[in-house]
């Protein structure tokens, strides 16, 4: 059904050459340098405020960076725009269409404006319409559509001309379960001749449909490989979070945590009237919950809740930071590399 | 070029999706209407007793000018409040939602983009156009001797006065977000231009010619004179390009504004 020719050059079909993105003394990306194969699906992953729109809207061709080189199939993203961006398909992160215009006719526009043959067109619309299942609500006007609805819209201006890669900016956000399921299972299914790059900060979803996972903070490349790998670095870090009553215990509290062997990096997370959040980290293997209670009773501090967990991904990143990440990047590098 | 074509034709077709333009091509249909009732009638009763305009007799005064010169020059201030009817929405209601990102992303350069809307928008100021002929065949057809010369001339030199503000007003649009503050901004650009007519009566001097030398109108006025003269149509070209290269680089700030 979808014909996508074969990549002219052998190497990656998106190549980032050491780009950066600087608005005066601000960093939004710096030095971002990755390659994506044609079949790949990339996962773009970090926290809000990371860079990943910035790098996704420059490879969508939205504005240019201050510095480096962005290739597509051997071209020039911005030596010559004209025919490199036929190439790349653009779903932003907040959907945003026309709301006066009906899905058909705002969909024909995206057709003329990407060049398509004027004879091409309307068989290239019925195709889009039936694969972002849109026939239902293809008469209607787009301002009165659902958000998912509207997030397929979105899908299928993206798939318009079928360009070989595919940026999605947050494909998921905001849609209900089931409308996120199908959309997974539509970009797993893309994902098999394209290139394919998404941005989330959903963990889960990245393990779900992506092959690859590029992680980015303050603009920069934290760590590349694929999920396993990834995966595999980042569950040794867990964290056990004590709730106690009242202010009055917060001091001695945390003088008891911090003297038990293996806790690291105690602190408060949450702080209401009369109770006391706690986080704090260790490593995989040991659970220092026993350990935790006993010191707890000996001390006669109340303990409203114990719960371990495994790290969220904003606070996977605060570690990593903190911990110079650097050298456990460099590891995975390496066996991304051997 | 094609994509061009598809922009103004979204743009034009976008007139009618709403009551604006509806309402705008109203508006101004019933005001040129008035003004052109009142000049015909004026001229009627001045023809037939001088002395009511304080005119001892009745000298050669053109039926032509009289009522379509005059029609012209209202035209132009009439302008001034149709212009940023038109132009308010063109990039600011973009921008306000956020449509113009993927607009960027297609295969278009900003000139395609920006030449797209700006011949939408004169679409649309041009179907204002056809029915104003109207006027001429009333004006011929109740028995006016019509000078078509001067009536052609001022009709064309109101079209480039038209095109020229409508490129002025594209380009406030796409310096906000708002379509308020769009129409506001186009409204104060060309109550300066058309202020600078003025600039003469107050002074004198060398910064006083160049002033009316920039002034819209004087060019404008040629037209509805009948004259055609080189110098005017460069004029309003040049006002018109300049505005639309403004505008590019307007645009052009996403590559290095924080949005």
């Amino acid at each position: 059904m979808v014909t996508i020719r074969k990549p002219r050059s052998t190497e990656g079909l998106v190549r980032f050459e050491s780009v950066t993105k600087r608005y005066g003394n601000k960093f939004a990306v710096e030095n971002l340098s990755f390659e994506i194969a044609q079949g790949e699906v990339i996962g773009f992953l970090g926290p809000n405020g990371a860079g990943k729109t910035t790098a996704m809207r420059i490879l969508a061709g939205y504005f240019s960076p201050t510095s480096g080189r962005v290739i597509l199939d051997g071209m020039d993203l911005f030596r010559e725009p004209q025919r490199a961006k036929r190439h790349v398909g653009y779903l932003p992160e907040v959907v945003r269409l026309y709301p006066d215009m009906r899905v058909r006719e705002y969909l024909r526009y995206v057709a003329e404006l990407k060049g398509i043959r004027p004879k091409d067109i309307p068989m290239e619309m019925e195709e889009k319409i039936s694969l972002c299942g849109l026939t239902d609500v293809e008469h209607r006007l787009i301002g009165r559509l659902s958000k998912g609805f509207r997030q397929r819209v979105g899908l299928a201006q993206a798939l318009i001309g079928d360009p070989p890669v595919l940026v999605l900016d947050e494909p998921t956000t905001g849609l209900d379960p089931k409308q996120i399921a199908e959309i997974r299972a539509l970009i797993r299914d893309l994902g098999k001749r394209r290139a394919v790059i998404l941005s989330t900060h959903i963990l889960p979803e990245v393990s779900m449909i992506c092959n690859r996972v590029i992680m980015i903070h303050q603009g920069k490349v934290l760590a590349s490989g694929t999920v396993r790998e990834l995966e595999s670095c980042l569950k040794d870090r867990e964290a056990i979070f004590v709730t106690v009553p009242g202010a009055q215990y917060q001091e001695t509290a945390e003088e008891i945590l911090s003297k038990i062997s293996g806790v690291e990096n105690v602190r408060v997370v949450e702080r209401h009237e009369n109770e006391i959040q706690f986080c704090l980290e260790t490593a995989q293997d040991e659970d220092l919950r026993p350990e935790i209670t006993k010191f707890f009773v000996e001390s006669k501090i109340p303990v409203l809740e114990i719960r371990r967990d495994q790290l969220t991904l904003e606070e996977i990143f605060l570690k990593l930071l903190k911990d110079g990440w650097f050298q456990q990047r460099t590891k995975i590098e390496a066996k991304a590399e051997t | 070029m094609r994509k061009v074509f598809a922009i103004a034709r979204k743009e034009f077709g976008s007139f009618f999706h709403s009551w604006t333009g509806v309402m705008t091509a109203v508006m101004f249909f019933a005001v040129t209407g008035i003004f052109f009732v009142i000049l015909t009638l004026n001229f009627a009763q001045i023809s037939m007793d001088p002395r009511s305009a304080g005119l001892s007799s009745f000298p050669n005064i053109s039926q032509t000018h009289y009522v379509f010169g005059s029609l012209f020059l209202n035209l132009n201030v009439i302008l001034l409040f149709l212009v940023p009817l038109i132009t308010m929405r063109s990039f600011a209601e973009e921008r306000k939602h956020e449509t113009l990102e993927l607009l960027f992303t297609y295969p278009l350069t900003d000139l395609e983009i920006v030449a797209g809307k700006l011949l939408g928008l004169i679409w649309f100021f041009e179907m204002l156009l056809v029915p104003l002929a109207g006027y001429a065949l009333v004006f011929y057809w109740i028995g006016g001797e019509l000078d078509w010369g001067p009536v052609l001339s001022a009709f064309l030199g109101f079209w480039v006065l038209g095109m020229a503000y409508l490129s002025a007003g594209v380009f406030v649009s796409t310096l906000t977000k708002s379509s308020v503050m769009s129409a506001v901004g186009t409204f104060g650009i060309l109550v300066i231009f058309w202020m600078m007519d003025f600039a003469p009566m107050s002074g004198g001097g060398g910064v006083s010619v160049v002033v009316n030398a920039m002034s819209p109108l004087r060019h404008f006025r040629n037209f509805t004179y009948g004259i055609l003269d080189l110098r005017d149509l460069i004029y309003f070209a040049f006002f018109f390009f300049y505005f639309l290269f403004l505008s590019l680089r307007s645009i052009e700030t996403r590559n290095w504004k924080e949005s």
